[in-house]
């Protein structure tokens, strides 16, 4: 019925382009599944929840040259940030979540990391005072918010806060029995009460390991930057950021000013390679299609050249149209199965080459099936023209010049 | 015969104006593709100090307890601390080596003329001039007695130089860093490498320092690190003293070794050094254990080429294949349609070789044209990467080897690509056609 077995034989005599036109196909099937792979892989990571109101939030950061009371200094800044029209609440913050930059620390269960039984957490951490939670905008979903009387100023080994809210995944990491709310866990040798819990809070690197551990510490220290976070009517930000460098001047001028970045914004920055590897395999992966389209478009235009004689006689045989454009597609789909199976094969390869060599995760073979469908049905598109075009070959061709 | 076999390519090339473009456009989308992702590798991974970048030298001390372990591959921080820095820094030995670390101020001159702004600042010793290479427009380093003394004086880059004091001799002249006078002594011609290989801490690609103080600042000054910090045990820290003190990692040491000889005497050195402070009891270590890297190796074990990169690279190079399978097909319809042709010439006396040489001429210079407009390409794909990631703006440029490549390796692959159909080509047989005629 599908005249197999004589379509065989006859791509027996054209070797070369129909060995080209399976390389096309594997290959195509290789680099697409695994660049699409790649792609839904980062693209996955950067739209992942972070906890915060992204489009809310800015930060900026600030050092201080001039003599001043700086304790004192941050107070006043809050104040002057918090009375600008629009904006929600703002704090003074040890270090910004999503920024790229922080600090991180390992918290035990027990007094010494030496002792049995001990187990040991890391966690990003940053401090501010009692609008931390507030400011931020995350979602306390058990315990409570810092009150003012637990906020220390300035910090020492022989005043260490006694307090934290940290996030769910950290709480549920250090006790997975799911009762982590007013346990206490261990700082160096000093003893924290987990007084509140937060459903989701990313740290400030995405691309850590334990990204969603995240804790907060009531305190309020001064280092060699400021960091402040303020959170704003999203419509209104961009006004807003434009105006803050000059209010801080306004308020004290003897420092600088890091121009105010949204935390969307710094989250970008902070991905920007993840951003570029995802646009350029796109960018690779639509012009591999258009060229793997043209390309099979061109075979197969040149092996109906070769054969417009063939096709003549067979029309004049009694051939019908019908029967002559099936003949290609049945052709196509015969080298293209073998390139799919090549290709996929090819895939799987690479897939466990990346595995090793990459951090990347195994490669789903999902999605070397949905590219071999994909392909294949491109590729029977793409015979379909010049199949016609094939059918439409007088038959009287074939009694010319014989 | 070349000449001749050009005009016939270019006869050639017009009588089929249609495939002749498709296929130059084929190998420019191929070649462009690769050239940009290749032009971005090529930069990262260019050695960025060719002609001493065997003989500088990092050092890796493993000042810790036996069984801790560290993320990098060979178990060995790549910072050191602060008081093996200054001791390696200081002690007398016939090699030039220098400590250094990032911190930053604000840099003004104290009045409303200039707008104070952040710089970050690279604290180290006299030496890293000479040993990294920069050469000093005005001035020189600060002198044995003024780093002593932990005296409040700077080196400043051209950039600066030409910001403050709109270019001329600074050198005597003072700026303020946060609320301090510092003395400029040097002003240093400007720094241009692409890879910041000397401190990969925060960001391969970032831009180098401007300011440049000595070390003995960082007591004196208690200056606080803009870099990383890591730590192995828990200590207590109250102040700066104890920090200096600390087991806590964050200076970066060089030292540049000239032979074997040179590393393996620094390497015994170094090996006492440490069996010596194991034995005073900083750390419980049976062996003691460094590493000496030279700036390749230093950068190959610091994956400053990214992964994403190397992967990227080997994709396009797969694009190109698809590029060329593509423009093979093409030729081969193209070169047999012109057997009748060959047949001719053929039995008028040219030789397989001479047909072969005809149609290889003829893929080559297709294969300059897809060089040339895929150079073209490749610019819009390097400004797009560039627009993305402002990080990656002197990364995503092409130098004058990758755009001597690009026609190179279209060239090649076009002659790869050309060789069969050439080949058939050349096969004809004369009488066939002759017969027909």
């Amino acid at each position: 019925m599908l005249e197999i077995k004589p379509i065989f034989n006859a791509l027996l005599r054209s070797k070369v382009s129909t060995f080209l036109l399976l390389v096309e196909i594997a290959i195509t099937v290789a680099i697409v599944s695994v660049a699409a792979f790649v792609i839904v892989d980062r693209v996955n990571y950067l739209q992942q929840e972070t906890g915060y109101p992204e489009e809310s939030l800015l930060h900026f950061s600030v050092l201080t040259f001039g003599d001043v009371d700086r304790m004192q200094q941050i107070e006043l800044d809050e104040q002057m940030l918090r009375n600008i029209p629009d904006v929600e609440n703002a704090v003074f913050m040890q270090d910004v979540p999503l920024s790229g930059s922080g600090s991180a620390s390992s918290f035990n269960s027990q007094p010494d990391p030496e002792i049995e039984n001990n187990k040991s957490v890391r966690a990003a951490y940053t401090a501010g005072d009692e609008n931390m939670i507030d400011t931020l905008g995350v979602n306390l979903i058990a315990g409570r918010d810092f009150n003012p009387d637990e906020i220390k100023y300035g910090l020492s080994m022989e005043n260490p806060p006694t307090v934290i809210i940290a996030s769910k995944a950290f709480v549920d990491e250090m006790f997975p029995e799911g009762d982590g709310l007013g346990q206490t866990v261990y700082f160096g040798p000093a003893p924290i009460k987990i007084i509140g819990i937060v459903e989701e809070m990313k740290g400030p690197w995405l691309q850590d390991s334990r990204a969603d551990n995240m804790v907060i510490f009531p305190y309020v220290e001064v280092r060699s930057f400021d960091h402040y976070v303020v959170r704003t009517n999203p419509e209104e930000r961009t006004a807003i950021k434009r105006q803050i460098e000059e209010l801080m001047l306004a308020n004290y001028d003897k420092r600088v000013i890091n121009p105010a970045i949204g935390f969307d914004e710094a989250k970008a920055q902070y991905n920007a390679g993840d951003i570029l590897m995802a646009r350029m395999l796109m960018v690779i992966i639509v012009v591999l299609i258009m060229i793997t389209i043209v390309g099979i478009f061109g075979l197969t235009l040149f092996n109906i050249s070769k054969r417009t004689k063939q096709i003549g006689t067979r029309r004049a045989l009694g051939a019908r149209k019908s029967d002559i454009v099936k003949y290609f597609l049945v052709e196509n789909a015969m080298v293209c199965i073998v390139g799919l199976v090549v290709g996929s094969a090819g895939a799987v390869y690479l897939g466990t080459l990346l595995l090793q060599e990459y951090s990347l995760p195994a490669l789903d073979n999902a999605f070397i099936l949905y590219t071999a469908g994909f392909v294949f049905l491109i590729s029977l598109m793409s015979v379909l023209v010049p199949a016609n075009r094939a059918a439409n070959i007088s038959p009287s061709i074939a009694t010319r010049s014989i | 015969m070349f000449v001749h076999y050009l005009d016939l390519a270019w006869r050639s090339f017009k009588r089929t104006p249609l495939v002749s473009v498709l296929m130059v456009i084929a190998i420019a989308i191929g070649i462009g593709i690769t050239m940009t992702s290749l032009s971005v590798y090529h930069m990262m991974a260019m050695d960025p100090i060719p002609h001493k970048s065997d003989k500088l030298h990092a050092v890796q001390l493993k000042a810790m307890d036996d069984g801790e372990e560290w993320w990098t591959e060979d178990n060995i921080p790549t910072q050191i601390t602060y008081k093996d820095a200054m001791f390696l820094n200081d002690v007398d030995l016939p090699f030039r080596k220098t400590a250094s670390t990032r911190t930053g101020f604000t840099v003004h001159m104290n009045s409303s003329d200039v707008k104070p702004f952040l710089e970050s600042a690279r604290v180290t010793s006299s030496e890293f001039f000479p040993m990294f290479d920069l050469p000093f427009l005005y001035g020189g380093a600060w002198t044995e007695q003024q780093y002593q003394s932990a005296s409040p004086v700077v080196v400043i880059s051209q950039s600066i130089n030409e910001k403050l004091f709109g270019g001329e001799n600074s050198v005597g002249k003072q700026v303020y860093l946060d609320d301090q006078v510092f003395q400029i002594v040097g002003v240093i011609k400007e720094w241009d490498i692409h890879t910041k290989y000397y401190d990969l801490n925060n960001g391969a690609f970032n831009s180098t320092e401007n300011l440049f103080i000595p070390l003995s600042l960082i007591e004196a000054n208690e200056l606080a690190t803009w870099g990383n910090t890591n730590g192995w045990k828990f200590e207590e820290i109250n102040t700066f003293q104890e920090r200096l003190n600390s087991e806590l990692l964050w200076m970066q040491f060089w030292v540049e070794l000239n032979n074997a000889q040179d590393k393996q005497a620094f390497g015994d050195y170094l090996n006492n050094y440490l069996s010596e402070q194991a034995t005073l009891g900083r750390f419980e270590r049976e062996s003691p254990k460094f590493a000496l890297r030279d700036v390749n190796e230093w950068m190959a074990y610091n994956n400053v080429v990214s992964e994403d990169n190397r992967l990227l690279v080997g994709l396009s190079f797969l694009f190109l294949t698809v590029c060329l399978v593509n423009i093979l097909a093409l030729l081969l319809a193209k070169f047999l349609r012109r057997a009748p042709e060959i047949g001719v010439r053929r039995a008028l006396g040219a030789s397989k070789s001479q047909v072969f040489a005809q149609h290889l001429v003829e893929v080559s210079m297709l294969g300059f044209f897809g060089g040339i407009v895929g150079i073209g390409i490749a610019q819009l794909g390097l400004w797009g990467v560039r627009s993305t990631y402002s990080y990656f703006s002197a990364l995503a440029t092409m130098d004058i080897s990758m755009l001597l490549a690009a026609p190179s390796i279209a060239i090649v692959s076009c002659l790869i690509a050309g060789a069969i159909p050439a080949w058939l080509v050349c096969k004809t047989q004369p009488a066939i056609y002759l017969k027909t005629q």
